[in-house]
């Protein structure tokens, strides 16, 4: 159980796939214009690679090495597809809103990362509390710094007037060079604070960029560490 | 071998299995998929073609079948339960794929009532221009002939730079007017005065 709560978690905050692990970016990047489309764009990937995972982990045994990828791909993809369907029938302004972006949600590569990295390898249970955990943290980030962007750029949230009148809107913010500002405050200020905590602690601050190939998963077959 | 056997087996089965959950899906969610649309795209435009009718143009929609054995849904707009207009979605051939236009047609003094886009996936900024108001505005009571863009002898200015575009719009309106033609008679008697 406490392993469960421990894969759960780590998507949360410490490999929260956006920002730490800078992992699915285009999305990030693109849909987050208003904090209702990162919400309903990251909602997506939740039950796209919940799903996914859990999949990928109940066949992980009877399928050859060789053709993995290939079925990795091939459920992801009706998945997507099936969210897609979905979409249309019961949140159709969404589906618009999102446009190209939902059926891309195949080849994002927290998809595929988690299938190869962890639901591969890993038993159903333990699958599918990674794929919840990274697919919500994944929808937090979305949504904060769709939020962000939003009352920046254009004064609201969730489409709601919130700013007083005198406050005038940064355009800017919610076009796409606003996405990679917003985004580098976002992962400025979440390296501040891990280094403001680890002083605290009596730990060396992170200084400059560090490799952690654990999470990445992909270079681990060829004898990386 | 066997093992190539296994891997196309193995991989079949799994696509075999995804086509047939995503066909079943697709056959649940059709219809609603179409309510949809109707409400979010055909909407949208058909309040654009006709800001006076007073009923629900998608509710009232009625299915009619032309000479060539083709369907063909008509939306009715209608005035203090009198029908002034029909409007009928066609497509053109435009630059990025089908460009759908809703037509817009003012029974009582036989004009266009005005045109609508539904699909549209023209080039952004060039193409997209279509969806305009300088380009639509045109065809608000314009009169059934002369239809054409000024380069083939009409009164309408195509979109500059998008002349593909604009030929699409044109050749969807010229279609929904042979259906118009060939159905006039048919509508008083399908949604009749009230």
């Amino acid at each position: 159980m406490s392993k469960f709560i421990k894969e759960f978690t780590k998507g949360l905050w410490k490999d929260l796939p956006p920002f730490r692990l800078v992992l699915g970016l285009c999305p990030t990047l693109a849909v987050t214009k208003t904090a209702d489309n990162g919400l309903g764009m990251g909602l997506a990937v939740i039950f796209v690679l919940t799903l996914s995972n859990f999949m990928v982990s109940l066949v992980r045994t009877s399928i050859p090495a060789k053709v993995r990828i290939a079925c990795f791909i091939v459920i992801a993809a009706s998945l997507v597809v099936a969210v897609e369907l979905l979409m249309q029938a019961y949140a159709y302004p969404l589906y618009t809103q999102l446009g190209i972006f939902v059926p891309l949600i195949v080849v994002n590569c927290i998809i595929l990362g988690r299938a190869e990295a962890f639901a591969s390898k890993n038993p159903i249970h333990l699958a599918v509390a990674d794929g919840l955990g990274m697919g919500i943290g994944f929808t937090l980030s979305l949504t904060f710094l769709g939020a962000l962007r939003e009352l920046l750029g254009s004064g609201t949230l969730f489409g709601a007037q919130i700013t007083a009148e005198w406050f005038k809107p940064f355009g800017f913010m919610v076009e796409a060079p606003g996405a990679f500002v917003g985004l580098g405050l976002v992962l400025g200020g979440m390296n501040y604070f891990t280094n403001w905590q680890r002083r605290k602690q009596g730990k060396a601050a992170i200084d400059g960029p560090t490799h952690d190939c654990k999470t990445c998963g992909m270079c681990q077959g060829l004898g990386g560490k | 071998m066997r093992e190539i056997l296994k891997m196309v087996c193995i991989l079949s089965l799994i696509c075999g299995l995804s086509g047939l959950t995503l066909s079943f899906l697709k056959e649940v969610t059709t219809e609603r998929i179409e309510e949809q649309k109707l409400v979010f795209v055909q909407g949208p435009a058909l309040a654009q073609v006709f800001d006076k009718a007073d009923n629900d143009p998608v509710k009232d929609r009625k299915k009619f079948t032309l000479p060539s054995g083709e369907d063909v849904v008509v939306f009715p707009a209608m005035e203090q339960g009198k029908l002034t207009g029909v409007a009928i979605e066609t497509f053109g051939r435009g630059y990025g794929g089908d460009l759908g236009i809703m037509v817009g047609l003012d029974l009582v003094n036989d004009k266009l009532a005005g045109i609508g886009t539904t699909t549209l996936k023209e080039t952004p900024g060039i193409g997209s221009k279509v969806a305009k108001h300088g380009f639509t505005a045109q065809f608000k009571g314009h009169a059934l002939d002369g239809l054409a863009l000024t380069s083939t002898g009409g009164d309408i200015e195509a979109v500059s730079g998008a002349s593909v575009s604009s030929g699409a719009a044109m050749e969807a309106i010229g279609k929904a007017l042979t259906i118009y033609e060939s159905l006039k008679d048919q509508f008083a008697t399908t949604w009749p005065s009230s």
